[in-house]
């Protein structure tokens, strides 16, 4: 004969199990999520280094596959919308956000590659919601721009190993700058964001060795008194005498640069 | 970044900060009061037990008076952010519980119920995705009690009430038995609930002391 306490108690294990069993679920789609998301950024680089003619073409043809692989995700998140309804989001929150935001890392790249500025709040919103316009769950402002923070290193890595391109000088300058503004845009909110002042170091680090590429490449580019398509020509007849494996070098470097983006699991 | 997305973003940024401060003035507001409760209650050890009515009724109008916080939570929290923001309150909320299930045992010796709790708080249901008294934190406010109890069944003795510690075990013992039930994972909830397993051995060691030198009526839990 059960006791009333007993009955009680009955009801709390299947409160309690019942939102256990639903973080554990959400934290395995979660991880499903970053690992969709890490791929379509590996995608993205991918691409981008392919050999081609016309570099803009490439870049869009990039963001458009990398939204194509992002529909997955998109996918998944329509499906856990049921799981995160009414207060339950904000009680799951912190199982959503490593997932949300390395999506929305790989959302701003392709975003970046496609028009060459940062991605709104809206426009991630957008790609979070029902054919009826409801979004899957609300967006909060520190998934949004840590995941923007996360970005910064991704460009870091597309400058670097796209350095030696045609018009990759330029193109790095271009990201320079980019990173440069989001860096200073970023800093009047690290005091609200507990991770954002962490990210903002390994932006200033990113930022840094564009910086450093940058210089070098002024550097030397000013020892020849030619302009910058001719140095291009130069460079690329070059290469190409050796085989095209001109991203060989980027490749390794951004296996290097890894460890600073793994997933940490909610304790 | 798009200026007018800056500007949005930061005016998002201010307006959680200020709900936070605003929060925190509420439970800065409730901690006080919570700790004045604990401070008075701490006297059941000392206090006689035919004293402890009027003791447990100088607790009561500051318990019911939280009633005015909950209520001002509940109309700053926004729609469905409960989770976010509780853990602001939520010491504060596990004390509320555990002087009201201690008045509850002292008053009736019985154990409150989760909904009574709200109740008396003022928490209303149509409140609960803003505020209102999750299982774990009520869970939290019933090991409390069962530390306290411990003390108690020790100072019981002291003060020449035998059968106090009888009474605690049965009562301590229901509720272990209600907690084994549970999956809990580990947090500090399953944490605090292995240690009750101390305060268990705590009170029947004083069990065993009294009932050894025969100094309250054999417990009817007991076989003869």
């Amino acid at each position: 004969m059960a006791s009333p306490l007993i009955q009680l108690f009955d009801h709390f294990r299947e409160d309690l199990d019942d939102y256990n069993d639903r973080r554990e679920r959400l934290i395995k789609a979660s991880r499903d999520v970053t690992n969709i998301s890490k791929k379509t950024i590996f995608l993205l680089h991918r691409i981008v280094m392919e050999e081609s003619t016309d570099d803009h073409a490439l870049a869009k043809h990039a963001a458009m596959r990398a939204r194509e692989k992002l529909h997955e995700v998109q996918d998944m998140y329509a499906g856990m919308k049921h799981e995160l309804e009414g207060d339950r989001f904000w009680r799951h929150q912190r199982q959503v956000s490593p997932g949300l935001q390395e999506y929305i890392e790989a959302l701003s790249f392709a975003h970046y590659l496609d028009h060459g500025n940062l991605i709104t709040f809206e426009q991630v919103e957008e790609t979070l919601r029902d054919s009826n316009g409801v979004l899957y769950f609300p967006l909060v402002v520190s998934d949004y721009l840590l995941g923007l923070s996360d970005l910064t290193g991704e460009l870091m890595r597309f400058a670097i190993s796209g350095i030696a391109r045609r018009g990759g000088r330029a193109k790095a300058n271009q990201v320079c700058a980019f990173v440069r503004s989001c860096k200073s845009d970023f800093e009047r909110m690290t005091p609200y964001i507990r991770e954002l002042s962490k990210k903002q170091a390994i932006t200033t680090q990113s930022l840094e060795k564009i910086e450093d590429a940058a210089y070098a490449i002024a550097v030397r580019g000013s020892e020849y008194d030619l302009p910058q398509d001719m140095l291009d020509d130069i460079v690329t007849q070059t290469i190409s005498t050796f085989g095209s494996h001109g991203d060989m070098k980027g490749r390794s470097r951004r296996r290097d640069d890894e460890t600073d983006d793994e997933y940490h699991p909610d304790l | 970044m798009d200026p007018q997305d800056l500007e949005n973003i930061n005016a998002l940024l201010d307006r959680d900060v200020e709900l936070r401060e605003k929060i925190k003035d509420q439970v800065t507001e409730l901690d006080k009061k919570t700790r004045t409760m604990v401070g008075v209650l701490n006297k059941i050890h000392s206090t006689p037990s035919d004293s402890i009515p009027v003791l447990i009724d100088s607790v009561r109008p500051i318990l019911l008076s939280c009633q005015e916080i909950t209520s001002s939570l509940a109309s700053l929290v926004p729609e469905n952010q409960f989770w976010r923001w509780k853990d602001m309150w939520s010491n504060s909320m596990r004390t509320a519980v555990f002087v009201a299930s201690l008045i509850e045992y002292l008053s009736t010796g019985a154990l409150i119920p989760l909904s009574r709790v709200a109740e008396i708080l003022g928490i209303k249901e149509e409140w609960k995705d803003r505020v209102a008294v999750p299982v774990e934190d009520y869970l939290h406010g019933l090991i409390s009690l069962v530390n306290e109890l411990s003390r108690l069944a020790v100072n019981a003795v002291t003060m020449g009430n035998f059968e106090e510690p009888i009474r605690i075990s049965i009562f301590v013992k229901d509720l272990f038995a209600g907690f084994s039930m549970l999956n809990l994972k580990n947090d500090v909830l399953r944490r605090r609930f292995d240690s009750l397993k101390y305060d268990i051995k705590k009170i029947e060691e004083v069990v065993y002391d009294v009932s050894l030198r025969k100094l309250a009526p054999l417990p009817k839990v007991v076989p003869p």
